[in-house]
This record gives structure tokens, sequence and C-alpha cells, in this order.
């Protein structure tokens, strides 16, 4: 692995992510915090791949499977799955709501997979790591919005309970979809954006990376220089 | 005012970016002129800060789950639906992983996020570090990401919405204690900047 030549850990030098200090790599573990000191997250950009993965394929049954089956004495029963639910809400006028649940739901999984693919396609080819480095914060920070679905089930289920009017429950949509916001979240939390910047060193010529590391880098530690 | 003593070195924990730690006074903070991440602040008076507000959601969080959360008027009767009406209500239908699930987002999570910001905060007042304090404080900083009582409230709001058509709904005493936990939480967490907290931490005196 080549490392960003500004970088920290082009000198051998890591920032535990627990503290955030940095420390010589060898040290294995931080003296602060004892937390495991890396350069890069280890099998970063192989766990996310993964992880996504394993989401994409729960995110079928998410979306086929009913999350919620009420029954009711008045209306019959009645199963809804995440975009069946969204479609009624608009349809009985709940605007606010349909677009809450469109947006945690719907987009927000979607927006988080084209995101994770970008980042991975970032982490290689190093174009726009600023924007890039922004995608990352984002997708890190959505994801668990899109609890609101599973939660409302929850919610719903423990209301209801107390009524005898109807009975409802989750269907095996909702404990899918929670499977695909906790992956999906800790997919987010693999991916080191640090990948981006060293692909696009890589990529840079070498007078642009003088350029670039004005004012930064020219401070560590020699005998950590390579 | 006591000087707190820097690290040697700085890296974006974003970008990687290498620098030398410049002194800071209280109230400022430096931004990787690469990446735009926050890379070290010195917040006036964070640990009383962050101590106050944790102290005042751990009372909120209490408060949230002994009153009732939503009530229910139906058929000329009442009913009352706690904070843990969400996961025993799935729990007693059987969907143990959901009800798992639900409740360590929203109960187990933020209870030990504000069970570690007191044991870690609380002692810093007087300059002291407990012993399990910096295990905690590791934990703290995992334990932030899944943290999920804004969704959650989201989740209340949502399904008010849904049942009010079906049912009289009224919004307990928990609900506004749950708000309150929110912003409380959030003013805890913003009140401080990890690495300065481990810096006092480090300098406090030793395990008690």
């Amino acid at each position: 692995m080549t490392f960003d030549p500004a970088s920290a850990a082009a000198r051998g030098l890591a920032h535990c992510h627990s503290c955030g200090r940095v420390e010589p790599v060898e040290k294995l573990h931080c003296p602060r915090c004892q937390a495991p000191l890396h350069l890069r997250k280890p099998a970063s950009l192989q766990r996310t791949v993964a992880l996504t993965m394993s989401a994409a394929l729960l995110y079928l049954p998410a979306n086929l499977l009913p999350i919620l089956q009420i029954e009711s004495a008045f209306n019959g029963s009645q199963r809804n799955t995440i975009l069946s639910g969204v479609v009624q809400f608009w349809q009985e006028g709940d605007y606010p709501v349909a677009l809450i649940i469109f947006i945690a739901s719907v987009m927000i999984p979607i927006v988080k997979f084209v995101a994770i693919g970008a980042l991975c396609v970032g982490a290689y080819s190093g174009r726009w790591p600023r924007a890039m480095t922004r995608l990352y914060r984002l997708t890190d920070y959505i994801g668990r919005w899109s609890m609101v679905d599973v939660f409302v089930v929850a919610i719903l289920v423990g209301v209801v309970q107390l009524g005898s009017i109807m009975t409802i429950s989750p269907g095996g949509g909702a404990l899918a979809f929670a499977g695909v916001v906790v992956l999906m979240m800790i997919a987010a939390h693999s991916f080191d954006p640090r990948l981006i910047w060293d692909a696009a060193a890589r990529a840079t010529p070498v007078s642009d990376i003088e350029r670039v590391t004005t004012g930064l880098g020219e401070t560590a530690d020699p005998s950590y220089q390579t | 005012m006591e000087t707190l003593k820097s690290p040697q070195y700085l890296a974006c924990p974003d970008c990687d970016a290498l620098f030398t730690a410049p002194e800071l006074r209280e109230g400022e903070r430096i931004v990787c002129p690469r990446c735009g991440a926050d890379l070290f602040s010195r917040r006036p008076n964070f640990v009383n800060r962050a101590a106050a507000f944790a102290f005042a959601a751990a009372l909120f969080f209490i408060l949230a789950n002994l009153f009732p959360f939503i009530t229910l008027k139906a058929d000329y009767r009442e009913s009352d639906m706690l904070l843990a009406g969400s996961v025993s209500g799935l729990e007693q239908q059987g969907f143990l992983v959901l009800a798992g699930i639900v409740g360590v987002f929203v109960m187990t999570v933020p209870s030990l996020l504000i069970g570690a910001m007191l044991y870690v905060l609380v002692p810093l007042l007087r300059d002291r570090r407990l012993r399990w304090a910096r295990h905690l404080c590791r934990a703290m900083s995992e334990a932030r990401r899944w943290s999920m009582v804004q969704v959650f409230l989201l989740a209340v709001l949502v399904s008010f919405l849904k049942l009010g058509k079906l049912a009289t709904l009224t919004l307990g005493a928990s609900f506004w204690a749950f708000v309150g936990l929110i912003i409380c939480l959030a003013g805890a967490l913003a009140a401080f900047d990890q690495r300065e907290l481990w810096e006092k931490l480090e300098a406090a005196s030793h395990d008690v």
C-alpha cells in the first residue's frame, strides 16, 4: 500500500481512532487509551463491500415482505410493505408522513448504496477527494434515520396492544429492514476515507503533491521519515 | 487559567494530513485545510458544561421511563403506553430479535452513553479519574453513533399521525421528557471535543 506523502501514515504515525492521539504504529496499542493502532482501518474495502452486499441481499425481503399486519374488526386484515405504506399515507392525504417514511426508508438506503459504491470507486481512482470525504461524512450520518420505520412498527405494536379494536403485529420485512440498516451502518463505519487521499496522491503528479503539502507534513519526527 | 498539555502532532481523522499541534486558546478550533474535518477545539469550561448536560439528560431519561409516552382512548377506556411498551409489545408477540434491536438502540445504548459520561465527567470536575474511566471513555465514542433517541422521537410523531385517525391519542409526560433528553444529550456531546477530554483525563490524578 502506498500512502499519501502528506499523511501521518507515510511517516509511520497512526492516528488513534478512539482518542485522537498520534503515535508510531509500532506501538500497536495507543499508550493513552489502549485502542489498537492502525495506519488504515484493517481490510476496510473488503469489509465495506461484503457488508454492503449482504445488506443489498436483505434489502429484497425487506421490501417484498410486509412490515406491518393490521387485523381490524371493521376493516378486515391489511398487510403493508414499506412502499405500500408510503402509497397509503399519500392517498390518505398524509403528505408529511408519506414524505418522512419515503425519505427515511426508501431514499436513504438507496442513496447509501450508491454513495458507498461511489466511495469504493473513489478509494481506487482518487478523484474529487474533498467531495468524496464529504460524501463519506454524510453517509455515516444519515444511516440511522432509516430506523424510523422499524421504530414506528414497535410503537404501533406497543400502543395497539392496549386497545382491543384491532391487533397489529410486525411482518418479516421489519426484521429484514432493521438488518439492512444495521449492516449499512457498520459498512459505512468500516470504510476508511483516508484511502481516497492515498489514491488521490498516487494519481497526482509529484509537483502537485508539493503544492498540496505546503504547510503540512514538514513537521514529523525525522526518525519516522522513510 | 491552567494550560493543557498539547499532543505533539495532530492527524486529520478523515484524510490523515499531519500537523504540528498549534497552541489553541479557549474557544478556538482548527479545521483541516485539506478536507474540512474538525481537528481540534478547546471549548470553554467543557467539563462543567458536559457534566451538567449529562446530568440533566440522565434525569430526563429516568422521567421518560416513568410516565406514559402515549395515552390511548378508545371504547371509553383509557390506557397508557410506557417507553418500555414499545419493546415489551414486540416481545410478547414473540418477536424477540426485533424487540432486542429496538431496546438496544433506544434504551440500552443511550443509558450506557449517559452513564459513561457521568462516570467520566463528574470525577473530572475535581480532576480525578475513576478506575474504568478510560474504558468507558472509549466505549462512549462508539456508543454515540448507535444511540437512536432522536430517530425514535420522529417515529413517535409518525405513529401518532398514523393512529390518530383510529383512536384518540394524547402525548404523555414522557414524550416531553424525551424531547428534553434529546436536547441535553446533544448538548452534552457537543460540549466537549473527544481529544480535549482525553487530554484532561490523562492529566487527571490517578485511578481512585
